[in-house]
C-alpha cells in the first residue's frame, strides 16, 4: 500500500485518522450517499413490483402463451398477446443497430484518428447535438420530411435493386418498420459514437505510435491496436444503443404505423412494445387491457435487465483476454 | 464572453418569469380549475377560458384517454372525454359522473390527388374500406356513389388513431351501427383490433398521415379538419341524403335524443330514416365532462360547468359545436348537483 516517507508524516496521518473517527461531517456524507444509492435500488424494486402487480391478472389469464399470441383486440373479444410487438421490437432495434453500429464507429474513428484537428470539435459537437433533439421532434420530422422521401424514393429504390429479398417487397409507405428503423438509427448514433470516441481517445498513444513505427498503415494500426483495445467498450456501447432503441416510444409511435401484425416486408406497418405501451396505456377502456399493457411493460423490463447483464458479461469476458491492456 | 452570455440568459429568464407571474396576478380569478382530456372539445374550452370570469380555467388537451386517467387519479379538477366511460372506468373512477356538455361531429378527410370534386361515401363502403374489403379508389362500389368523379387507380390506405381516442369511439360506434360485419368482427371502442390500414397518434398524427399519404382516408374531428384545410367527404345518411359535418347536420342528428339514460351515455350515430333526421350528419357525437362527486372545489366546478352548459354554448357554432338540446341540458344540470364538497 502507501509508503510513508517520514516519521512526521506518519504521525500526522495517524492524528488525522484518530480525529477523523469523530468527524460528524464524514458520517453525514456517508449516510447521505448510502441513502442515495439505496434509494436508486429501492426505486427500481418498487417499479418492478408495481408493474408486475398491475400485470398479475393478465399473467394469470394469458400465461406464457401471451408471448406467442399475435392478436391484440381491445374491442369485444378482449384477447391480448405480445408476439407482434416482440417481433416489431426485435426487427426495428436490431435493424437500427445494424446501421448505427458501423456508422457510429466510423464517425468515432474519423473524429479521433483521421479528421484534421480543427474539424474534430465542430463535427463531434454536432453529432452529440443530435442526441439533444427531443424524440417527438424526430418523430414529427419522420412523418413530414423523412417519410415522404422514404416512400417516394428510398423504398422504390430498395424494391428495384433488392426486391428479390422478401424484406424489400410490398407497397412503399411513409409509415412502417423501415421508417422506424431509420428514426431509431438517428436516435442511437450520437450515443454510440460519442462513447466509442471516448474509448478510442483512451487508447494509449505509445501503442499506436509503436504500431506505426513498425511500418503498419493507418488502417492496420486501427485494426491491430485501436479495435482490440476498445473491443469490450464498443460492445457495451452497442448494447447501450440497443437499450435506447428498444425503449424508445414516442418517435416510433409516430412513424411505425401502429399495426398488430407480423410482416416480413420492412415497408409494412408494425408496432413495438414501448410504442404500444405509450399509445394505449392512458385511457384503456377495460381493466383487462390495462393489465395486458402492464404485462408488456414486464416483458420490456425483463428485456432491459437481460440486456444490461449481457453487456456486463461481455465487458468482463473481453476484458479478461485483452491482448494489449492489462 | 461565455460568462456574459450566461448572464444575459439569466437576465432574460428572470424577466420572462416576472412577466409570467405578473400576467397571472392580473387574472380576475377567485381560484383555478384544472382540466385535461379531449382534444376534440379543446377549441371550445379555449373560448370558455377566455370568457369565463369567475375562475381561472386551465385545460390540457391530452386526449380523451388521458383525461379519463387524469380524473381517475384526481390530478385534475375535471376530465373531458368524447367517449362515455366504460363500466371498468366508472368503477376505477370511484364516484364520478359524466355530463354531456358539447356536441359536434367527426369528419372523414381523404387524400386523392387531382380529384375533380367532393368525394361521397356511405356507411357500408366506409366499413368495407376499414375492413380491408375495398382496397382501390376505382372500386365499382365507390364509383357508384360518385358519378362524374374520375376516381384514380390508387390503393386505399385507411388511417386510424393508434392511441385511445373518443374520435375512434364515435367512428367505430357509427360503423358498428351501420355494418353487421363490423359489429361482430371489430366492435365499438376507444381502440380496436383494426383489420387493415395504418395507425397514427392523436388528431394531428392522423391529419398528417392523411395529408402525406396518397390514397389515404381517415377520421378527425370537424374543427381540426377545417382548421387544417383537409378535404372531407359527404356522407350519405339513412334517409339517403348527402350530409356534411355542419351545424344543420349535427343538430338534426341530435334530435334523436328524447330521453337521457341515468348513466348520461348518449349515442346519436346513424339516425334512422325519418323526416326529422333527413339532414342528419350520421357521425355526430356528444362529448362529456367527467366530474368527481366529492371534491373540495365543488362550488367553483358547479359554477363553471353550469356556465359552460348555458352561456358557454354561444361560443360553439363558430367552431362547429351545436348548442346542446334542452332535454340534455336539463339532465346535465340535474347531474351537476350531485357534485358536492
Amino acid at each position: 500500500m502507501s509508503s510513508i516517507a517520514t516519521p512526521q508524516a506518519a504521525a500526522r496521518a495517524a492524528e488525522l485518522r484518530r480525529r477523523g473517527r469523530f468527524r460528524p461531517g464524514d458520517a453525514v456524507l456517508h449516510g447521505l450517499t448510502l441513502a442515495a444509492a439505496l434509494a436508486a435500488v429501492a426505486l427500481l424494486g418498487l417499479i418492478a413490483w408495481k408493474v408486475t402487480d398491475q400485470a398479475r391478472p393478465a399473467i394469470h389469464d394469458f400465461g406464457l402463451g401471451f408471448l406467442t399470441t399475435k392478436t391484440w383486440d381491445p374491442g369485444t373479444r378482449q384477447i391480448f398477446g405480445a408476439a407482434a410487438f416482440l417481433f416489431g421490437t426485435a426487427v426495428t432495434s436490431l435493424g437500427a443497430l445494424l446501421i448505427a453500429g458501423p456508422l457510429s464507429i466510423a464517425i468515432a474513428l474519423f473524429l479521433t484518428e483521421l479528421a484534421p484537428r480543427w474539424l474534430r470539435g465542430p463535427i463531434g459537437a454536432l453529432v452529440e447535438m443530435l442526441a439533444a433533439v427531443p424524440s417527438v421532434v424526430v418523430g414529427l420530422w419522420g412523418i413530414l420530411v423523412m417519410g415522404p422521401f422514404v416512400a417516394d424514393h428510398f423504398e422504390p429504390f430498395l424494391k428495384r435493386t433488392l426486391g428479390f429479398i422478401p424484406l424489400f417487397r410490398g407497397d412503399p409507405s411513409i409509415f412502417g418498420l423501415l421508417p422506424a428503423i431509420l428514426v431509431l438509427t438517428i436516435m442511437i448514433t450520437p450515443i454510440v459514437s460519442s462513447v466509442s470516441r471516448e474509448l478510442f481517445l483512451g487508447v494509449p498513444r505509445d501503442l499506436k505510435e509503436g504500431a506505426l513505427a513498425l511500418g503498419t498503415t493507418r488502417w492496420e494500426m486501427i485494426r491491430g491496436v485501436v479495435f482490440p483495445y476498445a473491443r469490450s467498450g464498443i460492445a457495451a456501447a452497442l448494447i447501450l444503443g440497443l437499450g435506447r432503441a428498444v425503449g424508445e416510444a414516442i418517435a416510433v409511435t409516430q412513424v411505425i404505423g401502429g399495426n398488430v401484425a407480423i410482416h416480413w416486408s420492412l415497408f409494412q406497418p408494425g408496432d413495438t412494445l414501448a410504442s404500444r405501451i405509450a399509445s394505449q396505456y392512458q385511457g384503456a377502456s377495460s381493466a383487462k387491457q390495462v393489465s395486458a399493457i402492464a404485462y408488456l411493460a414486464v416483458i420490456l423490463l425483463c428485456f432491459s435487465l437481460v440486456a444490461n447483464i449481457g453487456a456486463q458479461v461481455i465487458v468482463r469476458r473481453f476484458a479478461g483476454r485483452h491482448p494489449v491492456a492489462r | 464572453m461565455r460568462k456574459l452570455t450566461t448572464l444575459a440568459a439569466m437576465i432574460a429568464a428572470v424577466a420572462a418569469l416576472g412577466a409570467a407571474t405578473s400576467t397571472a396576478s392580473t387574472g380576475r380569478s377567485s381560484g383555478t380549475l384544472k382540466g385535461a382530456g379531449s382534444s376534440f372539445v379543446a377549441p371550445l374550452v379555449a373560448q370558455w377560458q377566455a370568457n369565463y370570469k369567475s375562475s381561472d380555467i386551465q385545460y390540457n388537451p391530452i386526449g380523451s384517454g388521458g383525461g379519463i386517467a387524469a380524473i381517475t387519479n384526481r390530478t385534475v379538477d375535471f376530465g373531458a372525454s368524447d367517449a362515455p366511460l366504460s363500466s371498468d372506468q366508472f368503477k376505477a373512477c370511484k364516484g364520478c359522473v359524466q355530463i354531456p356538455w358539447a356536441l359536434s361531429a367527426t369528419a372523414i378527410p381523404y387524400n386523392i390527388p387531382g380529384l375533380n370534386g367532393r368525394l361521397h361515401l356511405n356507411a357500408g363502403v366506409l366499413a368495407d374500406i376499414y375492413l380491408g374489403k375495398i382496397t382501390n379508389w376505382n372500386s365499382g362500389r365507390i364509383k357508384a356513389l360518385n358519378r362524374g368523379l374520375s376516381l384514380p387507380d390508387l390503393k386505399i390506405t385507411p388511417v386510424y388513431r393508434s392511441d385511445n381516442s373518443g374520435t375512434s369511439y364515435n367512428f367505430t360506434d357509427y360503423l358498428a351501427n351501420a355494418s353487421a360485419a363490423w359489429k361482430s368482427k371489430v366492435g365499438v371502442g376507444v381502440n380496436a383490433n383494426w383489420p387493415s390500414g395504418i395507425g397514427a397518434p392523436k388528431s394531428n398524427g392522423v391529419a398528417a398521415a392523411v395529408g402525406q399519404t396518397k390514397g389515404a382516408v381517415g377520421y378527425v374531428d370537424v374543427a381540426y379538419t377545417l382548421k387544417n384545410h383537409l378535404s372531407f367527404a359527404a356522407i350519405q345518411n339513412k334517409s339517403g341524403k348527402w350530409a356534411l359535418p355542419g351545424l344543420r347536420g349535427i343538430k338534426s342528428a341530435a334530435a334523436l335524443i328524447t330521453k337521457v339514460p341515468a348513466s348520461g351515455e348518449l349515442s346519436i350515430v346513424n339516425p334512422p330514416k325519418a323526416a326529422k333526421y333527413k339532414n342528419a350528419y350520421p357521425i355526430s357525437t356528444f362529448t362529456y365532462v367527467i366530474l368527481p362527486t366529492k371534491t373540495s372545489s365543488a362550488t367553483e366546478l358547479r359554477h363553471f360547468v353550469f356556465w359552460a352548459l348555458t352561456n358557454g354554448q354561444q361560443y360553439g357554432p363558430r367552431l362547429l359545436f351545436v348548442p346542446i338540446p334542452k332535454v340534455v341540458l336539463s339532465y346535465s344540470e340535474k347531474t351537476l348537483n350531485k357534485v358536492k364538497s
